[in-house]
């Protein structure tokens, strides 16, 4: 049995590696996408100008009600027609591109990530205490001081319990990437189980990294709540 | 007075919550009609010994005895849950934070014990429930869920509750403490009331007021034992104890 | 084709994925909550002994991607089909619906014991306390007082609970369920036409919104306590927060 999984040729264990490694790629390049589109949503929703607001709400509750798969698949082959299109246009010429998978696997599970982001962070922007933000404008502080100063350091506070849990549902929701054919851990596991036909015991391997991946999450996240609530707690 | 006067008999009650003695043996007869007033400081573990009485705590030893029923306990647990709950349908309670059911109408929070324990019809029950409480003075409130309710109509609805079970002993744990200042006496004036009428009452109070006029009897129970027991009047004209001495100069 | 083309054309395909998308969200949640109460109470109330491989299930079933687990059951049976066969259930482990709606329940019962877990913690001990007080039973506490309350606290989290559940059914298609999902892939690869997908979005957009709203209208109807009622005109004092 263990032998399945050794590394080298003889075994699965470093193809396996290497879609984790993948994986563990894919959702670190859509974390920052996600949180950059969470911040846009937010401050759309929370703008003083209906035209932004409804643009943020409209993206937050369009996304988060569709299924992550369809929004793959529509950002794969959309982007995919859309860049064919484009090549097409510059030169006639050309055959048609691919596009990346790794990309599109960004791009959608960032839009998703971005969308419950955004209700994250609203909430945690309405959550904070106005007089905060008056005390800083009654010392002078400019809108951006403020923004820096005051509330960025406590919205962190506020909506770290629910990024968090984002975090952990993006890392689950990167396998879906197998079915537009990335080879991250879902793939290779699959790729495996087409050569050994031992399914359930490849499919439980797979399953188990990704648990230990979500529990180490949740572990260093645990941690990350200490550190912010610290001087909450110390004041209370 | 004869020995089967007394409805309900606690003997030698004591209570320990890990390495704490609460209650250090506390006995307590209740006879028809009395209304007894347990005082005392707060930490004086008066709360827990009346709820020992219908077992929400199970006392760490010591017998109740309701009606010559004595309840049975092996290990520190009740040893029949039947007979618990057969002995609670018999002592009503009402508790310092209401605890009424937020779910349910005023009329359902009353209605409820009868039909769900007792068994009562729900045609029944209504009439009996709308009886009640037009008594307690809410006769146009019956269709309102509690939060809709200030505390102190709150607490009469809880009062008849706690009558709508027919009970030989109503228990109340500081029926008014929870309560503002001006809510307090339509409270105190249903139990007054209640006592006018003979019901076997015993109250853990704050209220040196109710203690005095209208209770028969009145116990202090200082660091989880009875320091000293006596009828009103004699307790508050002339106290034996210093411990007690202190107490009502303090409350007064 | 244009997107109204495509529609008319497809429209019979799409409908019928859709009712296969309902049939599996709402069996599977309707599973998943006949089962979880009884396991709500263990997390509750039983020691930390009982709850350890409750827990255990818990957190694999949240801790690892729902497609893991729809392929561990769907391709993982067949690592056992000489026993699954002996037990006369290979059948149902040959039908890719049955995986889907058993990896579904399974997933949606950890949620859904977890989130009803939270409600029942959520209910006032003295209300408990009282419903004890007047005699009533541990069994008939529960029925009468407990759950009543805890579904009421549970109830917009089960509903949001549903809504991923509907939006997972969208994996099924990955193991050939043809439910919404899994007939736009089918037409799209036919006609590489990429509107189909837009229809899909408007489909699932419109359960959606769908089930929010019965799912608010239910809990008026639940909760008539939490709502603000328009109050009556008589003078009444405002309901005193208890003090803890």
């Amino acid at each position: 049995m263990l032998d399945l999984f050794a590394y080298g040729d003889a075994g699965w264990g470093d193809e396996i590696l290497q879609g984790l490694a993948i994986t563990i790629q894919l959702a670190i390049a859509t974390l920052p996408v996600g949180l950059v589109l969470g911040f846009m949503a937010a401050f759309a929703s929370l703008s003083r100008l209906w035209p932004l607001r409804a643009l943020g709400f409209g993206y937050t509750t369009v996304m988060r009600g569709l299924p992550e798969i369809l929004t793959l698949f529509v950002v794969y082959n959309g982007a995919g027609l859309l860049l064919n299109m484009a090549v097409k246009w510059w030169n006639p010429e050309a055959s048609g591109t691919d596009f990346s998978p790794f990309a599109a696997g960004v791009i959608a599970l960032g839009l998703v990530f971005g969308a419950y982001a955004g209700e994250v962070l609203r909430g945690a922007f309405q959550s904070l205490d106005n007089g905060q933000v008056e005390a800083g404008r009654a010392i002078g502080m400019s809108k951006s001081q403020i923004f820096r100063r005051i509330q960025l350091p406590q919205v962190w506070r506020f909506a770290l319990p629910g990024l968090g849990n984002l975090w952990i549902n993006m890392l689950k929701d990167t396998a879906l990437v197998s079915v537009i054919a990335l080879d991250d851990l879902m793939r290779m596991t699959k790729v495996a189980v087409g050569v050994t036909k031992q399914p359930f015991t490849f499919y439980l391997v797979a399953c188990l990294l990704y648990w230990a991946m979500c529990v180490l999450s949740e572990v260093v996240l645990a941690r990350m709540e200490r550190r912010a609530n610290r001087g909450v707690r110390r004041a209370a | 007075m004869t020995q089967s006067d007394i409805i309900l008999k606690a003997e030698n009650i004591c209570k320990s919550f890990g390495t704490v003695e609460v209650l250090k043996g506390i006995s307590l007869d209740a006879r028809n009609h009395d209304v007894i007033s347990i005082l005392g400081s707060s930490g004086s573990g008066k709360s827990t010994f009346l709820r020992c009485l219908n077992f929400l705590e199970t006392p760490t030893s010591g017998t109740v005895t309701i009606q010559g029923e004595e309840v049975l306990v092996r290990d520190g647990k009740p040893q029949n849950p039947r007979q618990i709950e057969k002995i609670r349908a018999r002592l009503g309670m009402v508790f310092q934070q209401f605890n009424l059911w937020t779910h349910r109408t005023v009329l359902e929070n009353v209605m409820e014990g009868p039909v769900q324990v007792k068994g009562v019809s729900k045609a029944e029950a209504r009439d009996k429930a709308d009886a009640l409480l037009r008594r307690v003075g809410l006769q146009d409130r019956m269709e309102m869920y509690p939060s809709q309710l200030s505390g102190g109509q709150q607490q009469r609805v809880a009062i008849a509750r706690a009558l709508a079970m027919d009970p030989d002993v109503i228990l109340f744990d500081e029926p008014t403490s929870a309560l503002d200042p001006e809510l307090v006496g339509d409270v105190l004036k249903v139990m007054q009331d209640l006592a006018a009428e003979g019901r076997t009452m015993i109250v853990v109070t704050h209220e040196m007021g109710f203690a005095r006029e209208v209770s028969s009897e009145v116990v202090f129970l200082h660091e989880g034992r009875i320091a000293e027991q006596g009828p009103p009047d004699q307790m508050f004209n002339s106290p034996q104890t210093d411990v007690f001495k202190k107490f009502i100069a303090t409350v007064k | 084709m244009n997107p109204i083309e495509v529609i008319t054309e497809y429209w019979p395909r799409l409908l019928d994925g859709t009712i296969m998308t309902i049939k599996l969200t709402f069996l599977g949640a309707f599973i998943a909550a006949l089962v979880s109460p009884g396991l709500a109470l263990v997390r509750a109330y039983s020691n930390s002994f009982a709850q350890a491989p409750l827990r255990l299930y818990i957190s694999f079933m949240r801790g690892t991607p729902i497609l893991a687990q729809l392929f561990l059951i769907y391709y993982g049976s067949g690592q056992f089909r000489p026993i699954l066969q002996e037990w006369g259930l290979w059948t149902f482990f040959r039908d890719p619906f049955n995986c889907a709606l058993l990896a579904f329940a399974l997933n949606s019962t950890a949620y859904q014991t977890e989130i009803l877990r939270g409600g029942i913690m959520g209910v006032a001990q003295g209300e408990v306390e009282a419903a004890r007080a007047i005699g009533m039973s541990r069994i008939k506490t529960l029925r009468r007082v407990v759950f009543p309350h805890a579904y009421r606290i549970a109830w917009p989290a089960l509903g949001n609970e549903i809504i991923l559940l509907m939006k997972a059914s969208a994996l099924a298609s990955v193991v050939t369920v043809f439910d919404i999902m899994g007939r736009t892939r089918q037409v799209f690869s036919r006609t590489f036409d990429f509107s189909i997908y837009l229809w899909a979005a408007i489909i699932y957009l419109c359960i959606t919104a769908m089930f929010v709203i019965l799912w608010r209208q239910a809990e008026l109807r639940l909760s008539p306590h939490i709502e603000p009622r328009p109050r009556p005109r008589t003078a009444m004092q405002p309901a005193k927060e208890p003090r803890a």
